[in-house]
C-alpha cells in the first residue's frame, strides 16, 4: 500500500500534483506553481484558504486559477 | 486569523484592495450587492427589463447569471456554442445544467449551423488567430438573437481584470477608437442592442471565489485558442503590480471613466457613422459588416 501521510495532494487544472513537504504555506504552493495569489487562491473542503495559511502533509486542497484571456 | 467585519466570526477570505475579512455567507452577500450597486451606479437596467445573459460556461457568465436571478432581474441565458470540440462540448452541458438548477430559459446557437463553419475552421481558412474571428462573430450572433428574441439588454460577464487588461493594451497603443468605447454600458443606438458589464468592477478571483462559494459547476478549463494570448499576458503583468500595490487595477480604471473617457469621447462625437450592412442588414461602420466579410 502507497503511504500518503507524508505527502500534499494539489489538485490544479484536473491534474494532481504531489508535494513531497511535512507542511508549506498556501503563498508558496501558489508560487512553486507559478502563478500569482493576485488571481490563484487555495480551496479546502469547499473552503477557501487564506495565502498565509499553512497546509500539511496529507491534506488535499485544490488550487484555483481565475486567470482567463482571449476575446471575451 | 481574520474575523469578518460583519458578523466577527473566523475566517480566511481577505480582499486587500478592499482592506476587507468576509466569512463565507457575507462575501456572498457583499458581490451580490456590490454588482448591484454597479448595475445602479451606471444604469444598466432595471427589474423591468429583459436581459440575455451571455454565458460560456466559465465562472463569470455563470456567477453573473445567478446574481442576476439572486436579485431578482429578467434575465436568460444565450449560449454560442463555436464548435471548438471537446471544449464546447463540455461548457454547453455545464450551461444547460446551470439553466435547469436555476429554472430559467436558456437559447443555444451553433455557430456552424448559422456560419456555415465552426470557429476552428474559420481560423485554419483565414489563417488568423482564432481569437480575433471568434470575438467578432460572439458579438454579431448575440447582438442579431438578442434582437430576434425580443431582449432589451445583452450582459456579458466581462470582469476588472478583462477591462483593464484591454485599458493598458489600449492605452499603449493610443488606440483612441478602441478607448472611446470601453465603457460598462454601451447604449442602445444604431441598430445595436444595449450592452452592459455588472462585473466591471470585480475581480476575476472575486468572481471565481463567488463561484466557488456559491458551488457553480463552471468550466475550469481554458478554451484551448486562449493559451499564450496577449490579454493573458497583459494580466499577469497587472497581477505584479497589484501584488505590491493593491487596488491599482480598480484605480486604473475607473480613473479612466471618470477622467479619460469623458475626454475621449467629447473627441470622437459624429466621427463614426453606423450603417445597415449591404447583405445582412446587421449594423456596421462599413458597407458590408466584417462578419458577412468573413463569409464571403
Amino acid at each position: 500500500m502507497q503511504d500518503n501521510k507524508g505527502k500534499i495532494f494539489i489538485l490544479y487544472r484536473n491534474k494532481k500534483i504531489v508535494f513531497e513537504e511535512k507542511e508549506i504555506k498556501v503563498k508558496d504552493i501558489i508560487k512553486r506553481l507559478n502563478l500569482s495569489t493576485d488571481y490563484a487562491f487555495a480551496v479546502k473542503n469547499g473552503e477557501i484558504l487564506d495565502a498565509n495559511e499553512i497546509v500539511k502533509a496529507g491534506d488535499e486542497i485544490k488550487i484555483i486559477n481565475a486567470i482567463s484571456g482571449g476575446i471575451r | 486569523m481574520r474575523k469578518c467585519i460583519k458578523c466577527g466570526k473566523q475566517t480566511q477570505i481577505y480582499l486587500p484592495q478592499h482592506r476587507l475579512a468576509l466569512c463565507k455567507e457575507d462575501y456572498k452577500t457583499w458581490f451580490e450587492s456590490r454588482t448591484e450597486r454597479t448595475i445602479e451606479q451606471f444604469k444598466m437596467f432595471d427589474r423591468t427589463e429583459k436581459i440575455l445573459v451571455a454565458v460560456s460556461g466559465g465562472k463569470d457568465s455563470l456567477s453573473l447569471w445567478n446574481v442576476l436571478v439572486k436579485l431578482g432581474y429578467n434575465a436568460d441565458g444565450l449560449y454560442i456554442n463555436l464548435g471548438i470540440h471537446e471544449y464546447s462540448k463540455i461548457s454547453q452541458e455545464k450551461v444547460q445544467k446551470f439553466a435547469n438548477s436555476i429554472k430559467k430559459q436558456l437559447h443555444i446557437v451553433e455557430i456552424k449551423s448559422e456560419f456555415g463553419k465552426s470557429i476552428p475552421e474559420i481560423a485554419k481558412d483565414r489563417r488568423k488567430p482564432a481569437c480575433s474571428s471568434c470575438g467578432a462573430i460572439k458579438r454579431y450572433y448575440m447582438n442579431l438573437y438578442a434582437h430576434k428574441l425580443g431582449y432589451n439588454v445583452i450582459a456579458t460577464g466581462h470582469n476588472l481584470d478583462d477591462e483593464v487588461s484591454v485599458l493598458l493594451l489600449n492605452t499603449l497603443s493610443w488606440n483612441v477608437d478602441y478607448l472611446s468605447r470601453q465603457y460598462p454600458v454601451l447604449p442602445e443606438e444604431n441598430g445595436f442592442v444595449r450592452k452592459v458589464k455588472p462585473f466591471c468592477k470585480a475581480s476575476e478571483k472575486e468572481t471565481a471565489m463567488y463561484a466557488v462559494l456559491s458551488n457553480i459547476d463552471y468550466i475550469e478549463d481554458e478554451c484551448p485558442y486562449a493559451d499564450g494570448s496577449t490579454t493573458i499576458n497583459h494580466k499577469k503583468i497587472l497581477a505584479q503590480i497589484e501584488e505590491f500595490s493593491p487596488g491599482t487595477k480598480l484605480r486604473f480604471y475607473l480613473e479612466f471613466l471618470s477622467k479619460m473617457y469623458p475626454l475621449i469621447t467629447e473627441k470622437k462625437k459624429n466621427e463614426v457613422v453606423i450603417k445597415s450592412c449591404r447583405l445582412c442588414g446587421e449594423p456596421t461602420q462599413y458597407e458590408i459588416c466584417s462578419i458577412c466579410r468573413m463569409k464571403a
